[in-house]
Parts: structure tokens; sequence; C-alpha cells
């Protein structure tokens, strides 16, 4: 399968150990990324806040950038990329007025989009097109057995349900198949559905911090080994951002978050450097040597 | 269908239990009738806020399975076979007082500080002997949030009040929309000044609201349109505005993020220099931010903005239309979910 | 005030902006009150061809000529400027292209007068009105009380006594004068589109306090409400065009009511499907069939939101593509505690409005929309006059005994150690109700009732109240709610053996006829501890005498 790799602001930069590991696993996979220097900043929500036409037309761009690729699929691995991108082609389809203004602008710079390129997660491509839990079991070449895994699967992946269209909005089950596909054992809490907090953490950072460190305590008391999230701007507020959110929540916190590539790809016996795992603030040498995996290199 | 256990959450703060009570019952039946079932037949002393079993009266709202809904909304069956139990618990974000009663205090102070009442508007006063004027653009503004029934099942489900007492929660800021577009109120400039403080912007959009709202009020997106209105009545006033404004500006100038400059625009200087350890301890990571090199196109990107970021279209939110009447509860695509 | 839905509201405002200092009692947040729940829409005649006279004589014709002409020449004049001041503060009505309230067809009424709020006029109404009361200082609404007594003495009544349900303490309130407005009583049968709230309780504390409670036995089923639980399918969905049909696919409506067929008056309708399904013609399932799908899916979507949400929701069906089978349920009391147009009873500073009062502008039979209407045109009355006699009289004179008395009597039900339990008599009450004082009644059946209510009062002497604690004991309040649905039950069972003859919701087989030389007067019960003591007062008669009512 051949898809148009939209990595997103995130994984092109501070969180560039997504982009590592999601290259890496994609290859084990079979799936063959197709990079377009053209994709711009989804708007990663904010602009919406200040102008929804502006938004829908820049990922408008975005998603006629595949099509004219012959791309039906836009692979996204952030949730809130994806929801951006699923914004853009609900509004689209649903309210004429904004579709016109901008189908129009994208004449005036040489694109149409006729909305056969969608955009679609990682998780979504694994579990729909590429055999789901099932096909990935049978790549595993180093079981995470014994390891306890928290999905937390970043709100914009799900929610609301009536543009995401993926899994139950508020009882989700794909990201935890996956984790039982790659041998671990997932965590059921109430807050792998919730808020990382990241939207407000420019606004008001104690909050913020709250937020996550909730999510966390909540992974912890119910037994997790480490978190995984497929979104990166979780992956910011569960872990770059975790010593502080302990403090919020008057707790120590010492809990590994993997990017959700990076969690496959350990399974799928990819070595850490390669995962980019040295990266992260919270270290996973813990949940690495539970799996007697190889140390990461420091 | 199989005998259903349900587990109950019982008694006052510091004596708190679940009990388990099974019922023998058709998949369809409202969890509502089943909780009055076990009263009326297993144990009378089980209490809970209950009225017009209808979805109108608002009062039944309770975790159902962790979810906030609507007891009398919420068949039996989708609810067990997507988790094999059924967990009953009292609202979240508001104290208990017993069994499945909460303190609505709270809830209400919130509703009642965003004055929801008609403010006369002294440019334009109402017609005397007949109704007022509206138009149907006006008219289409209240699509959704009439339906509210206060039932709180939002304030329930939203992470933003469980984390920040300034919060006012999506009922109340749902509420405000209803009057902030109301052609008859005068406080339109007042009500929005109200809220962009911080409370406005503490909205997550994590859409929890959207999904446990058992009217299709949709409150995050009202959030979403008060914050729009607030921008383009107010401009940027405080973080949560300049940095929804400064991050329009932003990816403008090369395609992707500028993480530096966006966060010296919303926190000012000051703000970043309590950023600095920080950024020390990201670089120590090899996740020092850098600045991107621009896209390629960058200048389609451009034409873009010159033909939208224009008040004609800052003047113009269509809404993104809801399901208008919220059908059966979702139904869990396959059974399992997590262990 | 007691009770916090529309009558009680638009009587605390009215008080309250003479100048006065109002307390409100509701058992219920005053939004949660069972007024949200009422559907289609409110009365006025604003169209062009339409006339306050048109109003007056359709709803005198609907109430079988036994509503009090003058009363309803106050109702319909009020109607136009009562719905444009809910309109000024703030109810959202559904709007015509130009701007001007939409009006809707209802039942019994010959020209589309009912303004409506989708198919949730109550709640949009009972929102503004809430609104409106919420920039008030000199109001104190007490949510969550229960009221337990109303005392009267010297034919004057006193305050009242009540029970925070919260703390479970009992506390006295003296009144200056008092206004109850506590709505429906629907609970005291099995199928009702009431909620769980409605049982009655102002009309049964205004009985023992000895204010007089008049036409009780006229009890109004609407015709479409859903098998089983009883949900209201709103009277709207056949004023936007929705037919009713039986298993053979007639309109059978065209047979009962060859004019106006399935907008007939709604005792009429609901004779109709009784009568369709017990001779054979219902469905297997024993309802009659309310189509709307040729209405289109944006018009029922649009103008019926809340009922496709029930449909799809209550009974697994979606109205758009689908029949929704019907059945009638208790939906309305026309009688309730008797009052004069001005509010009120025979119970110095005693008022009543709404549900629970009865004026009476419905007599035997109330017609679609016009409760609402009621409920804020005689609340707003009721709140004038509690208020003038308040600044004319002296303070209530409320006793300590009269609340240790109440408190103590409460008490004894709680810390009873066994007995019934409340839920098993309930039931037995609604279904006593349910099955012999129904649509149809014959004298078996009623005194049948009077029998088994008999019994059923026995048990209630010894009903048991497991729950002992003080916090949100809705266990105990079960128990003093069917304290108060046993009265009110004895009085419809009363009321309907003695009136011999048929009129609007009352049908006797034995007197399948109106009889206007003996029954044009109003059932009135005065509380006695041998059971309901029952006189008469003659029908208010201004311009309309009474005709055969064909639709």
């Amino acid at each position: 399968m051949k898809v148009a790799y939209y990595p997103g602001c995130v994984a092109q930069e501070s969180g560039k150990e997504l982009d590592m590991a999601t290259r890496a696993v994609a290859s084990r996979l079979g799936l063959e990324l197709v990079d377009f220097p053209t994709f711009s900043c989804c708007g990663s929500g904010f602009v919406d806040e200040s102008n929804l036409t502006l938004n829908v037309a820049i990922n408008a761009r975005n998603l006629a950038i595949a099509e004219r690729a012959g791309l039906s699929t836009v692979m996204t691995v952030c949730s809130t990329c994806q929801g951006m991108l699923k914004l853009a082609g609900q509004v689209l389809a649903t309210t004429p007025t904004i579709r016109s203004r901008v189908d129009a602008t994208l004449r005036g710079i040489g694109y149409t989009y006729s909305g056969s390129a969608t955009p679609k997660h990682f998780l979504q491509i694994i579990v729909e097109d590429l055999g789901g839990a099932e096909a990935l079991r049978s790549k595993v070449r180093r079981p995470l057995r014994g390891l306890k895994v928290a999905a937390f699967y970043g709100c914009h992946l799900l929610r609301p349900h009536d543009r995401m269209q993926f899994d139950d909005p508020e009882d989700p089950h794909t990201f935890e198949d996956v984790i039982r596909a790659l041998g671990a054992e997932p965590v059921d809490y109430r807050g792998r559905v919730m808020c990382c907090g990241f939207p407000i953490q420019f606004v008001k950072p104690a909050t913020a911090e709250r937020i996550a460190g909730a999510q966390i305590l909540d992974a912890q008391q119910h037994g997790a080994d480490a978190m995984a999230t497929p979104c990166p701007l979780c992956h910011i507020s569960l872990d770059t951002y975790q010593r502080e959110a302990g403090r919020q929540v008057g707790h120590q916190l010492n809990m590994p978050v993997f990017h959700f590539p990076q969690l496959v790809g350990l399974a799928l016996g990819l070595d850490p450097g390669t995962l980019g795992l040295a990266r992260h603030l919270v270290s996973t040498q813990g949940a690495l040597a539970k799996l007697g995996a190889v140390a990461v290199p420091a | 269908m199989p005998t259903i256990p349900f587990e109950v959450f019982r008694g006052s703060p510091g004596q708190t239990r679940f009990d388990t009570f099974s019922l023998d019952i058709p998949e369809h039946t409202p969890i509502l009738t089943a909780l009055l079932k076990i009263r009326d037949e297993i144990d009378p002393t089980l209490t809970l806020r209950y009225s017009c079993r209808q979805a109108i009266c608002g009062s039944c709202a309770m975790r159902i399975n962790g979810k906030s809904r609507l007891a009398c909304l919420t068949p039996v069956g989708p609810e067990f076979r997507a988790r094999g139990k059924l967990r009953i618990e009292p609202m979240a974000n508001q104290p208990v007082l017993r069994d499945l009663v909460v303190d609505q205090g709270p809830f209400w102070q919130r509703y009642h500080s965003i004055r929801p009442y008609l403010v006369p508007d002294p440019q334009h006063p109402l017609p005397v002997g007949k109704e007022s004027p509206m138009t149907p653009e006006q008219v289409a503004q209240f699509q959704e949030t009439p339906r509210c029934i206060a039932c709180a099942s939002c304030y329930s489900a939203c992470p933003a009040i469980a984390s920040d007492g300034d919060f006012l929660g999506p009922m109340a800021l749902a509420k405000l929309f209803r009057f902030v577009v109301d052609p008859r109120d005068g406080a339109f400039h007042e009500r929005l000044l109200g809220v962009q403080n911080q409370s406005l912007w503490l909205c997550l959009r994590c859409n929890l609201c959207v999904e446990s709202c058992p009217k299709d009020v949709r409150p995050a997106e009202r959030i979403h349109d008060l914050k729009w209105m607030a921008n383009q009545e107010l401009g940027a006033l405080e973080r949560g505005s300049r940095h929804a404004i400064k991050f329009a500006s932003n990816i403008r100038e090369g395609g992707l993020l500028n993480e530096m400059k966006l966060a010296r625009e919303t926190l000012g200087l000051v703000g970043m220099l309590g950023q600095i350890p920080k950024g020390i301890e990201l670089a120590r990571h090899g996740k020092s931010i850098r600045k991107h090199p621009p896209i390629q196109g960058r200048e389609e990107l451009d034409a873009i903005y010159r033909e939208l970021d224009r008040p004609e279209d800052l003047q113009h939110r269509p809404r993104v239309p809801g399901q208008g009447v919220k059908g059966p509860t979702q139904q869990p695509s396959k059974a399992g979910g997590a262990a | 005030m007691v009770g916090a839905g529309l009558a009680g509201q638009r009587a605390a405002l009215e008080a309250i902006r003479s100048g006065l200092d109002v307390g409100i009692l509701s058992k219920l947040h005053p939004l949660r009150s069972h007024s949200g729940a009422a559907q289609g829409g409110i009365n006025a005649a604003l169209g062009p061809q339409d006339s306050v006279k048109d109003h007056v004589y359709d709803t005198v014709k609907g109430s079988d000529y036994l509503a009090d002409q003058d009363a309803v020449e106050i109702l319909c004049r009020e109607a136009g400027p009562t719905v444009i001041e809910m309109e000024h503060f703030g109810t959202i009505f559904n709007r015509a292209p130009d701007g001007s309230l939409d009006r809707r067809a209802f039942g019994g009424a010959s020209y589309s007068r009912t303004i409506f709020a989708a198919d949730r006029t109550g709640l949009a109404l009972l929102q503004a009105l809430y609104e409106e009361i919420s920039r008030e200082t000199r109001v104190r609404i007490y949510e969550e009380w229960d009221a337990i007594r109303l005392v009267s003495r010297g034919g004057r009544v006193h305050g009242v006594v009540a029970l925070d349900r919260k703390t479970g303490t009992v506390e006295g309130f003296a009144a200056k004068s008092v206004v109850v407005a506590t709505g429906p009583a629907g609970r005291i049968y099995a199928r009702t589109t009431n909620s769980h709230a409605s049982t009655g309780d102002g009309g049964a504390l205004a009985y023992r306090a000895g204010a007089y409670l008049k036409d009780m036995e006229f009890v109004q089923f609407h015709p479409t409400a859903l098998p089983g639980s009883g949900i209201l399918i709103t009277e709207g969905a056949r004023g936007e065009g929705g037919i009713l049909r039986n298993k053979n696919g007639e309109r059978f409506m065209e047979r009962y009511a060859p004019h106006v067929k399935d907008l007939a008056s709604r005792d009429v309708v609901s004779r109709a499907i009784a009568t369709e399904v017990a001779e054979g013609r219902g469905f297997p399932d024993g309802t009659c069939h309310l189509e709307l799908m040729h209405l289109g899916r944006e018009k029922v979507e649009t103008k019926l939101q809340e009922i496709v949400g029930f449909c799809r929701n209550f009974a697994g069906i979606d109205p758009v593509t689908e029949p929704i089978p019907v059945y009638p349920a208790q939906h309305y009391m026309m009688g309730g505690i008797h009052t004069n147009p001005r509010g009120e009873t025979n119970l110095a500073g005693l008022y009543a409005a709404g549900e629970a009062a009865c004026v009476s502008v419905h007599g035997a039979n109330r017609l679609g929309a016009n409760s609402l209407l009621e409920t804020l045109v005689y609340g707003k009355i009721a709140g004038a006059n509690a208020a003038e006699f308040a600044r004319k009289t002296t303070a209530g004179e409320l006793t300590p005994e009269d609340v240790s008395t109440a408190e103590k009597e409460l008490h004894a039900l709680w810390e009873r150690r066994e007995g019934e339990p409340p839920a098993r008599l309930r039931n037995d009450l609604q279904s006593t109700m349910e099955a012999d004082v129904g649509i149809y009644r014959t004298p078996e059946q009623l005194e049948a009732a009077r029998r088994k209510l008999g019994e059923i009062r026995t048990r209630y002497a010894s009903c048991y109240v497991e729950d002992k604690s003080t916090v949100y004991n809705v266990n105990l309040t079960d128990a003093i709610e069917l304290g108060h649905m046993l009265d009110l039950a004895e009085v419809i069972v009363a009321g309907a053996l003695a009136r011999t003859e048929s009129r609007g919701a009352h049908v006797r087989r034995d007197f399948p006829r109106r009889d206007d030389a003996n029954w044009m007067k109003h059932t009135m019960a005065l509380w006695s501890p041998q059971g309901p003591v029952l006189s008469y007062l003659p029908v208010t008669v201004t311009e309309y005498a009474p005709k055969e009512r064909v639709y």
C-alpha cells in the first residue's frame, strides 16, 4: 500500500523520533510512504479558532496535493492533524458556502480537491487496511510480554464521532487490540479517552499540567508500566511536561510514554536507537528492561 | 439476554461501596427503568434523581460504564455487551450527596454567573404589543442551544472542569452563546468581555461534551463559535486569543509552525524567560526547537491567506451541521475495549 | 408558591414585581418541572382570520360545554399578550419566513393558532420564564423541598410545612397567602404521559386543608402515546399532517370526525383509537398507527425533533420511514383545586393555578395547547391576587404545633419497623385506576375501583419506609406522594360514579349521552374522614348554549 505521508510539524522537529519510528515501522509493514515537501501545517485547531474558512482551505490544499499525485490516503501520525484534515473534508461536504469559497481559492493556485484523497491515521491504517491486529501479530518478533501498556488515544482521533468515524468515541478498543497483538497487556482506565491538556499549555500551564498529571496518575494507579499515544501533542504533555504534571497532582511520576509507532517498532524487533527512544524526557529504560530488550543508547 | 448484574455506587462520602443487583430484563430496557425496578423490587433505599423518563427534565444524568449519560435514554443491552458489565456511578465533578445523587450547586452557580436572561438594549427597545423581529439567519443561530435540558452530562464529562475551578463549563458557555446570538439581547460586547478572560480559553476542544450531550447541543462547537466571536469583537486580549490569532499568521510565513516564535508571541518576552529551563532540558534530549525551513509552494499558502483571511470571511462562520437529533446511543462496533 | 413550573413561576413573577418577597417551594429544580415536557404549543388567536371569539368558541365546544365561559373569555383575551410577553422574556419560538411567530394546526381549533417552539414548547417557555425570574432578587427558591402540609384555620390558610429532601429536615413557612401550582397527577394511572413526579401533591394538600376539588372525574387520555412507556407523541404531529390508520390501512378518523378527521378533539380521537382496537381493527400489539412518513424527512426532523428522538430511542423506530404505534394514555386532569376566575379558592389566602387548579377553562375536555396558556394566564392572575391579599392581611399564624404535628406524622411513617412498601401499594393503585377508571366507564368497574381503593387506603395505614436516611430519601417521598395520589383517586372515582351522563372525557357505557338538563354543573368535593363529600356548582354560560359537538 502506498500513501501520502503527512508527518505534521511536531514530528518534523521536536518530536522527530515519531517520524523516525514511523518510517522504520512502515517499511517493515510494507507500507510505502510518499513525502510531499509542499505539505503545510494543519492549523492545529488554533487557526480554526480565528478563521474556519481559512483553516479548511489550508487543509483542502494539503489533501489536493495528495489527490493530484493519485494517492487516495493521506497518512497522519497525529490525532490533531487527523482531526483538522477530517474537519476540512466534513465542512466541504456539508457547507456549500465554504465549499465554493475554498474551491475558487484553490483554483486560483492551480488545485482542485474532489474528495477522493482522505486522511487516515497510521493506527487506523494498520487496523483497517493492513489486515488489522491479526496481521500485525504475525509480524511480531519481540513480543512485549509482561508489559502493561496504557493506551492514550488523544481526543481528535475519536471526537466528534460524526466527523472522525473511527472507533467508539468514548470507549474505543482499536489501540488496545493492537497492544494485545504486540504481546503486551492493555490497561483499562478512564483516562485513556480524556484530554492531555495540551491545547491550553500556553493559556494556563498549571491547569494543562494538572490535566496531564491526572491521566498519567490514572494509568499508574491502574498498573501501567508505560503509556502509548498516537498523538505527538499528547506526547509533549505526557512526556515533556511530566515532571511539572507530577508537581501539579502531588505525585512523583515516572511513566515512560511511547509514541504509537515506537511501541509497534519495538515488537517488530527494531532497535531503540532507530525508534529514537533516547529523545524522550522520561526514560524508557525501565520498561525496556522489563522486556529484556536492548538498552537504549544514551 | 443473560441476567444482568448492575454494579451500583452506594453510600455517602466517607462510606461508599458498590452493590450488585441482578435483573432479568429485555435489552432495550432503559437503565432508568432498570434502576427503578431495583428500587421497587429489591432495595428501596437506592436513591437517585429522576422525573420525566423521556429526556426532557434532565434529572437522571449519571455515569454508565464511565460515560456521562441520561439513564432514561440509555438502553441496557449495548452498554452491557460492550463491556461485559454495567457500572453505574453518580456524575463526576460534583460532590456526591448519596448514592447516585450529587450536589448540583456549583453547576447551577456557573449557569447563573453568565446572566442567563435577556439584557435590554436601550438602542433597540422591543416592539410594543408584538413579537420582536427576527431574520431567518438569526433564527438559524438557535439551532442547537435551546435543546439544552441542563442535565449536566457535559459538566460531568468535562476534563477542564475537573482540573480548574475557573472554567465555566460546557453548559454555561453554550447557554451564554444562546444569549450572545439573540438579537433581542443588548449585552453582546459585555457578555464576550466577561468570558474573554481565561474561562473561554480553558476549553480543551476534547469534544467529550459533544459526545455526552443527550440533546446534541454540541457545546464544544458553541464555545468555538464564542472564541471566534470574541476574537472578532475584542481582538487578542489575552493568551488564548493571542495564541489563536498568532498561530494563523505564524504558519503563513513558512508553511510549518515556528514553535519558538509562537511561544514568544503568545507568552511575551517575560513569559519566555520561564521557558528557558525547559528549553535547555529539551536540547539535552536532542529536542531543540529550531525553525523549519519553509515548505515548497509557500507562495500558494500565502495566496490562500490573501484570498480568505479577509474581514468578510470572518463575518461569516457557517455551522458545521450536527445530527439535529441524537439517535440511539452509540453502539460500539465490537465488544472488547480495554481488558 | 408551592410548585415551580410555569404556573408557579408566573405567579411568583407577578407577586415579586408587585413588590413582595416571594418564596417558591418545589420538589424539583424549576427547570425540571413537568411544564418542560409539554410539546406541541400554546394557543393565541394571532392569525389574520382568527379571533379571540373563535378561540373562546372552540374552547367551550371542546370542553363539551362544561367550561365556565367567563373564565374562557379571560383565557383567550389574554392569550395574545401572554405569548408576546413570553417572547419578550426571551422564548425562542419558531418563526415564519417573514420573521413573525409561526403557527401550527391543533385539534379542535378552527384556525392554525398554536404558537410553538419545535416540539418542546413547554421547555422553551420554562427556560424563558426561569431566566426572567433569575434576574429578580426578591425571591428565594427552595429547590427539592416537598410540601407535606398546608395549614389552614378558620377558613384561612396560614402557611406550609415542608421537607428538605437534601437534609431530611422539616420546616414551617408562614405565609400571608399561598399559591398552589403543583401541576399534574397522572401517576395515579399505570400508563400516563406524565413524569414520575406528577403525583398531585398540591391538590391533595389543599383538599386535606379544606379546599374544594372540582370536576376530578374528567381525566384526559391523550390519543397518541407510545405503547408501554406511555411517552407522549405530540398532537403537533397530527397538526403537521400526521395520519392515524388501523391495521387495514384505513384512515379511520374519517368515520368518527368526517370534517376535521385526525384533528378532532382529544376525547374523540382517544375513543376512536380505543374503539378500533377493541373491535379488532388494531394492530396485534393493541395499537393504531400514526404515520408521518409522507411529510418528508426535512419537515419531520425540523418541526418534530423531539418526537424523532423519542421514537428512535424509546420505541426503536424511525418516524421518517416507519409508522409510530400509538395508544391513548392518561395525559391531563381537567379537574383540580376549585378556583374562581381570580384564582381564589374557598379558603382565604389560598390560590391555585395551572393543572393543579380548576377554574374551569377546560371543562370536560381540554383542547391541545390550551394548558400552557392556562398556566401563564391564570398563574399571573393568581399571583397578582395572592399578592393583593398578602398586602391587606396579617401575617400567617403558623404555630410550632403546626410544624411539629406534621413532623410527628412524618416520623411515625418513617420510623415504622414493618409493613408494605409504597411501591407495591402504588402499583395496585395505578393498575386499579388504569383498569377500572379509564376511557370508558361502567358502574360495576367504578364500584370495584371504589372498593379496591378502600383496601389500599387501609393497607396504606401500615405503609413501610425501609430507607431511614435523612439524605435524599425518595423512599420516604414515595410514601408521601402515594398518600396524595390515593386522596385524588378516591375523588375521581366518587365523581365518576355520581355523574350519570357522558360528557367530554367522562364516558359512561350506561349513560352514553350528554345530559344538559341535569348535569350542566361542576362536581365539587370536600374532604371528610368518611371520604369525599360531593356537591355541585352551576356552569357559567355567557354566550354559547350547549349544542351537539360535531367535528
